[in-house]
This record gives structure tokens, sequence and C-alpha cells, in this order.
């Protein structure tokens, strides 16, 4: 057992006896008899050489994404990540500490957030940036609530390109409102999402907000975004956005977004399986009161200097319960160093340097792709930075994969909905490149997919 | 003690190499023309070592565990094992992407896999899922969970109010409403559910009734039995909020005492650092009635490979990207390992243990509301500081001077001038006579230093309300309103 728990039998008496207790088993004598428990079935605690060496032996069977040629991607990306990111990252001033009620001894997180706050408006176009939301994800179902506080309406329009994961956590965000969410159709040949759709969606009437996603959910840029705003009758437009791509991508606030949210784990942060992320989240100075989330507010301390606390509260949890604009405590803010460390660390044309790098190792894919039979890449005929979307015309997404796979190539992951009663409209495969890639990378993929597609042909 | 923070003035990080204006946006290729970004980002150039040392200094000017005692009611902060740290930073653990095939990640669905049974004998509950980033968020899915075991019913339309206890963390109304429902609030009676106002307002109007126990007030509901007794009664769930589990670890657990589904928070019972407000991460443990409603995927073993099982029709799906907060299940899986169930056992007895020693040396000072025999927490009322023109927030300043972290004030509102103090078996008796002797000298000190408090930090009172006055949100709202900053003195100008 580790030393953990300071003390000992003796501590344990001498603490008991100056409170009056005979035994440490009076300390539960309020809890009856009929819910008391005997063994739970869990093994002996274990020495830390030994808790080390278990962990290892099964961290050991995992095979990390680096080992691979890895094309995977979207919303989750694998950075590089800088070795002084890291270094402040475990700084354990900041990473033991709780969320900073108190200003006066948590000004260095507090000027952190207000750091990360202000990055995540100059990126976004917008007036006002939160403290962070548990991911990318999370943050469009709270884009999507608080457009339903503001304008009336039941109808709701995301991308029917969307990924599936985010389509599920919007509709169980929006699972207690009266309200219907309607997938906009997009283009067959450039996946663009449908103009006229939305505007006959909008023209019939009780549409209350829409979504759009920069980069879509095939990885490309859809030019028809900054016409969405003017469609909507006045209600508000959410975008999704890519971090990344917005040190080289207008600001949605400059094309009539409303909201912007995204995934913030790129900038510089592990995957870590899919968490801890992310969620960025920014808006429009009219609708700061009805948004979620903690907020880090300047202001001055009593002698007049300079001082940073969390401010409007008075929308939050704690304070106005069940009357709150969400249910959010716990937020992601050691992410949200990250964010702001990396983006500092990397410099802002350091950061459309990468996204250029990634851009033109995309193209290499691309055009190293495009010649094999069997497939369609990229599949849209649309602008992409560094992830784009293929098309097998044979053969599933997961036998495709796996054969690549035992090419020690991760060519990307499908964008079918694995959920029961659910079909995809072709077999689809969002393929991403990273800091990481090479040549050499881009030429096995190329062998393996075309070894892979010839093996396929005639398959399902 | 002497205690003072670290003091730098350290300036917004774009003080540091104010960015040059009308510089060109760099071109990237595949960037089209409609959507290309006009202006470069605006942030500054800076040298590796001007932001490490710009975020050092800043790290400095913050409590941590680490570096203080941290009594936070109801947040459980206890010591968080470097181990776990090391661990959850190996290249096997960290550079693993969620949508990698499942052969290459055996070892990640394992951790969750044997996590996941563990905690299912901790709560004793058949089924477990990791996914919910935080312990609100496993609330919300968990109330998603309840509202569509209600449809498959046919009762939804009738079930929509949620009941909770006065003391409830805000997070459970919060979190009813966001799943739809109504709630109505039951009264405590000696900071405990009232019984007989539970039993008048189940109605089969019920969904359910939220409770966490031991309570905010640091009670444990020994009518426990009773209660479930009537929700159940009344055709409704009982839910279980676990943000206070570290005080019954092996003693009993939800399912024992009869509730249906629970959340718990990993970054409060089971040490994962809570980051400065965050990641936490957040479990769902489910009872027979809702353990098919968990969210998809599944952890499973076939054989001896794990697998991710989709095939769940009644699931509400996703709630968020991933698998949940992988990096800090890592660490709770290590923390478990560690203690083992004596070790665990020992957790609950000595955070009990530290939480009644402290309370009575602290009740020689402040009137404690309730029956002395608590949990994990206790309360004090500041309410008899009023007579020197004291409040609660000026003993909470004035023990930071102290180089120790203030409790939970102002909550639970059925006490007022609320203290609500926390401190989890990795405290020493030693740390425990040290806090109480700070708390001594600061609940006898003089009105006026009271009201002075702090003077040893980084900054003085800081003005709260002129935050949300003047709404100063970032650099943006700095630069586009000056008249404001006539506030706020840029570094280096004397206070």
């Amino acid at each position: 057992m580790p030393r953990w728990i300071p003390g000992g039998p003796s501590d344990e008496a001498a603490m008991l006896a100056e409170i009056g207790l005979k035994s440490a088993d009076e300390l539960f004598r309020d809890i009856p008899k009929k819910v008391r428990l005997g063994r739970l079935g869990i093994g002996a605690g274990l020495e830390e050489i030994d808790v080390v060496r278990t962990t290892d032996k099964i961290l050991d069977r995992n095979r990390p994404y680096s080992k691979f040629s890895s094309f995977l991607g979207g919303r989750i990306t694998t950075p590089f990540s800088p070795a002084a990111l890291d270094a402040i990252l475990s700084r354990s001033e900041f990473y033991t500490s709780y969320t900073p009620y108190q200003p006066e001894a948590s000004q260095g997180m507090l000027q952190t957030l207000f750091e990360f706050q202000s990055l995540w408006v100059e990126l976004s176009g917008m007036d006002a940036a939160n403290a962070s939301l548990y991911d990318g994800a999370t943050a469009s179902g709270e884009a999507l609530l608080l457009c339903h506080r503001v304008h009336e309406g039941h109808r709701f329009l995301i991308p029917a390109s969307l990924p599936w994961e985010e389509k599920s956590v919007l509709a169980n965000y929006a699972a207690g409102l009266p309200i219907r969410i309607e997938e906009v159709p997009y283009d067959d040949r450039t996946g663009r999402l449908d103009l006229n759709w939305i505007r006959s969606a909008v023209a019939a009437g009780d549409v209350f907000g829409a979504l759009v996603d920069l980069p879509n959910g095939f990885g490309h840029l859809d030019e028809g975004l900054p016409e969405v705003k003017g469609l909507l009758g006045g209600a508000p437009l959410v975008a999704t956005a890519d971090p990344l791509a917005l040190s080289v991508l207008e600001p949605p606030g400059a094309w009539g977004a409303d909201i912007v949210v995204g995934e913030g784990q790129g900038f510089g942060m592990a995957p870590s399986f899919g968490g801890p992320l992310l969620g960025l989240f920014a808006c429009r100075q009219e609708l700061l009161r009805f948004s979620p989330g903690r907020i880090v507010g300047a202001t001055k301390d009593r002698e007049g200097r300079r001082a940073f606390t969390l401010t409007l509260q008075t929308r939050e949890q704690h304070i106005r319960r069940s009357r709150a604009t969400s249910n959010i405590c716990t937020n992601q803010s050691l992410l949200a160093l990250g964010f702001v460390v990396y983006a500092s660390l990397v410099g802002p044309k350091g950061l459309a340097e990468i996204q250029g790098r990634l851009a033109e190792k995309a193209r290499t894919l691309a055009s190293a792709l495009s010649t094999i039979d069997g497939l369609a890449a990229p599949r849209f005929d649309a602008p992409y930075l560094s992830a784009f979307t293929i098309a097998l015309r044979q053969g599933s997404p997961g036998a495709f994969l796996d054969k690549l796979r035992r090419r020690k190539v991760l060519g990307g992951h499908s964008l079918a909905d694995p959920r029961p009663g659910q079909t995809a409209p072709e077999a689809r495969i969002l393929a991403s490149v990273s800091e990481a890639t090479d040549e050499k990378d881009i030429r096995r993929y190329a062998t393996a997919a075309r070894a892979a597609t010839a093996a396929l042909k005639g398959a399902p | 003690m002497t205690f003072r923070q670290a003091r730098w003035d350290e300036p917004p990080i774009w003080e540091l190499n104010p960015p040059a204006e009308n510089s060109e946006a760099p071109t990237v290729p595949g960037v089209p023309e409609i959507l290309r970004r006009r202006a470069p980002v605006r942030w500054p150039e800076l040298t590796e070592l001007e932001v490490v040392r710009h975020y050092t200094r800043l790290s400095q000017m913050n409590f941590g565990i680490d570096t203080s005692a941290y009594p936070l009611g109801s947040c459980t902060m206890k010591y968080n094992p470097k181990v776990s740290e090391a661990l959850a930073r190996r290249r096997t653990a960290a550079e693993l992407h969620p949508d990698q095939p499942v052969e290459t990640v055996q070892g990640a669905l394992e951790i969750l896999w044997r996590l996941e049974r563990a905690l299912q004998k901790i709560t004793g509950f058949p089924e477990v899922s990791l996914q919910p980033a935080a312990g609100a968020h496993g609330e919300f899915a968990a109330l998603l969970m309840i509202r569509a075991y209600f449809r498959d019913r046919g009762e939804l339309d009738r079930r929509t109010e949620i009941l909770l206890p006065d003391t409830a963390h805000g997070t459970n109304p919060a979190s009813a409403m966001m799943a739809g429902f109504q709630t109505k609030e039951i009264a405590s009676k000696d900071g405990c559910v009232d019984l007989e106002h539970l039993r008048a307002e189940v109605s089969d109007r019920t969904a359910g009734f939220m409770l966490t126990n031991p309570n905010t007030a640091g009670l444990f509901e020994s009518q426990i039995v009773e209660i479930a007794e009537t929700v159940h009664g009344a055709g409704g769930l009982l839910y279980y909020d676990g943000a206070n589990l570290n005080a019954i670890l092996g003693v009993t657990n939800p399912g024992r005492m009869g509730f249906d589904v629970a959340h718990l928070n990993l970054h409060k019972t089971f040490a994962t650092p809570h980051g400065g407000g965050g990641p936490g991460a957040g479990v769902l443990a489910a009872g027979d009635r809702l353990r098919e409603y968990l969210p998809v995927p599944r952890v499973v073993k076939r054989g001896r490979k794990f697998a991710l099982d989709f095939y769940r029709p009644k699931s509400i799906g996703k709630i968020k990207s991933g698998f949940g907060n992988f990096g800090l299940d890592l660490r709770a899986f290590v923390y478990i390992l560690s203690h083992g169930e004596e070790g665990l056992k020992a957790v609950s007895r000595r955070a009990v243990l530290n939480s009644n020693y402290l309370g009575q040396k602290l009740g020689a000072f402040l009137p404690r509301p309730f029956r002395p025999l608590v949990k994990h927490e206790f309360l004090l009322s500041g309410a008899p500081l009023k007579a020197h023109g004291v409040r609660t927030l000026d003993l909470a300043k004035r023990l930071l001077d102290e180089g120790v972290h203030a409790p939970t004030i102002y909550f639970p509102s059925l006490v007022e001038e609320a203290l609500m103090f926390e401190f989890p078996e990795t405290e020493s008796r030693r740390e425990l006579d040290q806090f109480a002797a700070a708390f001594q000298r600061a609940v006898t000190d003089t009105p006026a230093h009271l009201h002075a408090a702090p003077t040893s930090l980084s900054v003085g009172r800081v003005d709260e309300v002129l935050a949300a006055r003047q709404l100063l949100l970032s650099w943006k709202d700095l630069r586009e309103r000056p008249g404001n900053l006539e506030t706020l003195p840029t570094v280096g100008s004397p206070p």
C-alpha cells in the first residue's frame, strides 16, 4: 500500500481519543446495518514498483499511432507536442489546483484563462469566449441550447455530413427540449451544403438556429458558408471550426457566425484515446448573458492593481441552480492552459506554417492515391487543408483499413455510424495527415491501398 | 508560519512583445479566396524562454494541493499521486487515437474494462460507463437515461419532475433542467432530508429523486432505506450524486442503499488532478432498470480480446467525443491498484476521522449547525462574526494569508454564513493541527485585519463587482474599450 495515508494505528487511536470515540467503527455508526457491506472483492494494494510494472504491462499491449504510418485525424488530431508545453502543464501549482473560487490565491490560473479567452476571441472573430467546455461536440450541444434560449422556434439545422458522434451528442443535448434537429443535405459532387434547401427550410418557418462546420465532416472547406447567415432570417448561426485552420481562414465571425465552437486538443496535446479534450466556445456580446460555462474577467484589486476573477457567475449552476444557463462546473482549464501555451510557443506565423505544411502533405497524399483503381480520393471536388474523404468502390471501410493496418498503415477512420439500424450511403474514410507524416508514409499508404483495393475487387 | 506568495506583476502575454499591426496573412495552398484570412492572428511572437518564464511565474501565483492544504468542502482535494502522472504520460497511453483499430488499443480497453469492474464492486451496480467528461456531465447523461426509461414505459408525459433536497449541489437542478425536467426542492430537517416532506411531494409526476449521501452538510442520510422505499413506491427512480463517495468506500454503496443510477467524480474520490477547474472524469453506474440505456460504445471482453460494442439498441448514444477522459481513467485505475481493498477502506476511515477531528477543533470557535458526527466534511456557521461586522468572506480571505486555501463558503444555503471544510485522508494530523492554529489566529484577529485580508498574496482583495460591471473579458475588450482601462494600471505603475 502506498504512503499516501498518514499516521498509523497509534495516530488514529490518539485522534479518536481526542474526539471521544473508542474505535474507528464508531465513525460510521450513523450508517444503518442494512446497507453495510462485507468484502468488495478488490485485490490487495500494490507497492509503487508493482503498480508501474502491472500498468506498463497492460499499456504495452497498446500500439501507439506513432509506431505506424498514421493518417488518423478529423476533429481529434495527432499533433507534435513541444517539450516546453509539457514542462508547463507539469507545473503542479497549475494541475493540482481547483476552480479559482478565491481569485486572490489563483491569479496565475485566472490570468492564463483570460489569455486563453483572448486567443479564442482572436481566432474566432467573436466578442467573448468562455474559459472552456468539455470538448468540441459538447460545445456544439451547448451552442444549440444557447440558440434556443435567444430565438423562437422548434427546428435546428445541422449538416447531414456532420460526424455521427457529433450528431448523437447534439441529439442528447436537445433531448430535453421540444425541438427537432433537421439535416441539411449536401451536393454529391462537392459536399457543399444545399443552400436552397436551407432557404426553403427557413421560409417554412420555426428555425431557431443552424450549425455549420469548418472543415466539414468530410474534411473539406465549404465555400458556401459565408452565405448561410443571410439565409437564416435573423436566427443565430453556430460554426464549429478547427483552431489550426483558423490560423489561415477568415474568422467565422467575419462571415456572420454568432457562436463559434471547436475542438482545441490539436494544439499540441496528445489525443489520449479521446480524452481529455478541450471545448472552445465564443459568442457575440449580446448572447453572453445567456451563454454557458465559466468566464474570467479583468478587474482590479483594492490597491488598484490589475487582477482577474471569475465573473458573470449569476448565470451559473452554483448560484442560479435550475435557472442556470448550463450545468457546467468542471471544465477543461488545464487544457485551456495547454492551448494558449502551445499557440504562444509556436507563434501566429508558426501556426499558419504548420497548417501550410499539412495542406501540402495532404495534396501529396491525394495525388498518390488518385491513380488507384477502386478509390475516389478525394471523393469530393472541394478545397481541403489537412484531411479529405476517400470513397471505396468495393469492400467495406473495415476490411480496407484492416488490410492497411497489416502493412503498418493506419489509413484513417470510417465515416459510418456503427450503431444498429444505421446505413451508410457509401463506404467512406476520412484520411488526415499530421506533422509526423513524411513521403515514405505517403508511399506506404499508396502501396498498401493499391494492394487492398486489388484484394477487395469483387467484394460487396 | 509566515507566508508570502510570489508577486511578479507579470503582464498579459501580449504585452511582452506586442504584435506588429498591418502585417500580411500567409497564404496556404487549398484555401479558397472567399475563406482566406485577411489579417494574421493577432498574437505575440515570443522566444521559448519568454513563454516558459511567463507561465512559470504565473504558476507561482497559484495555490495547488502540492503547495497548500486545500480544504474546499465537496471538492475532495486529496493528494494527486505522482506515479499516476508518470504513467499517464507514457507514449503507450497518450499516443492513442480514439479511431485506432481495436487490435492496436487492447491495453487501453483493458484499463477501461478493469476500472469498470472495480467501480462496479465499489458502487454495487452491475454496469459502469466511463464516458462522462465530468460529474455534472454524468448527471446530465443519467437524467437522459431516466428520460429514455420513462419514454419506453409510456410515462414520460406524466413524469416530469425531479425532486432534490435543498442542500443539493447546484449542478443537480441545473442538470435536471437541461434534461427537460422541472425541479422541486425537498426541505431539510436537522441537515437531512425531511422524510415527511418527501412523502408529501412524491407522486406519479416524480421521475426521480437526486441525492448525495453523505450529503453536503457532511451528514449521512440514515433514513436512506425509507427514502428509497418512498421514491420507488411512487414509481420514481433514485439518483446518486457520487461527489461525496470518499466517505463510504467499502462501508456502503449506492447499489446497496437502493439507488438506481449514480455518477462518480474520478477527480474527487479517485485522486485525479483537478487541473485548475478541469479536466475531470465522470462515471455512470447503473442498476438493472437503467443499464441498457448507458452511452455507447460499451467496452466488452470476447474471449481474451477486448472490443467496443455499439450494438445497444436502447442506449442514449454518445455524450461526448471519444470514450471518456481516458487519461484520467488511467490515473484512477492506478489509484485503485495501489490501494487495493484495504487501502480504499482506509481512505474513507481516515477521511472521516480527519473531518471529525478538525470539526471538533474548529467547533470551539464557531457553531456547528447540526449533529457532530460527520462524514467527509463538516459545516461551521460564521453568523456570530456578524456582530463584529465580519463576514464569512472576510474569514476566508484571512485564511489565505495563512498560506492555506479557504473552505467552500456560502454553501449550502440553509446554513447562515456557511463554511464547509473537507480535509481528505492524505492530510496528516500535523497539517490539521496547523490548520486549526491558523484558523484560530484568523477567527480571533481584529475586524480591521479581517477586512484588509488578504495581504500576502500576489494581489489584494479582488473587486468582483467591478469585473461584472465592466465585463472586460479579453485582450480585444482591453483594446477596444479604452475608457475602462483607466481603472487598470499597466504593469510597473505604483499601486
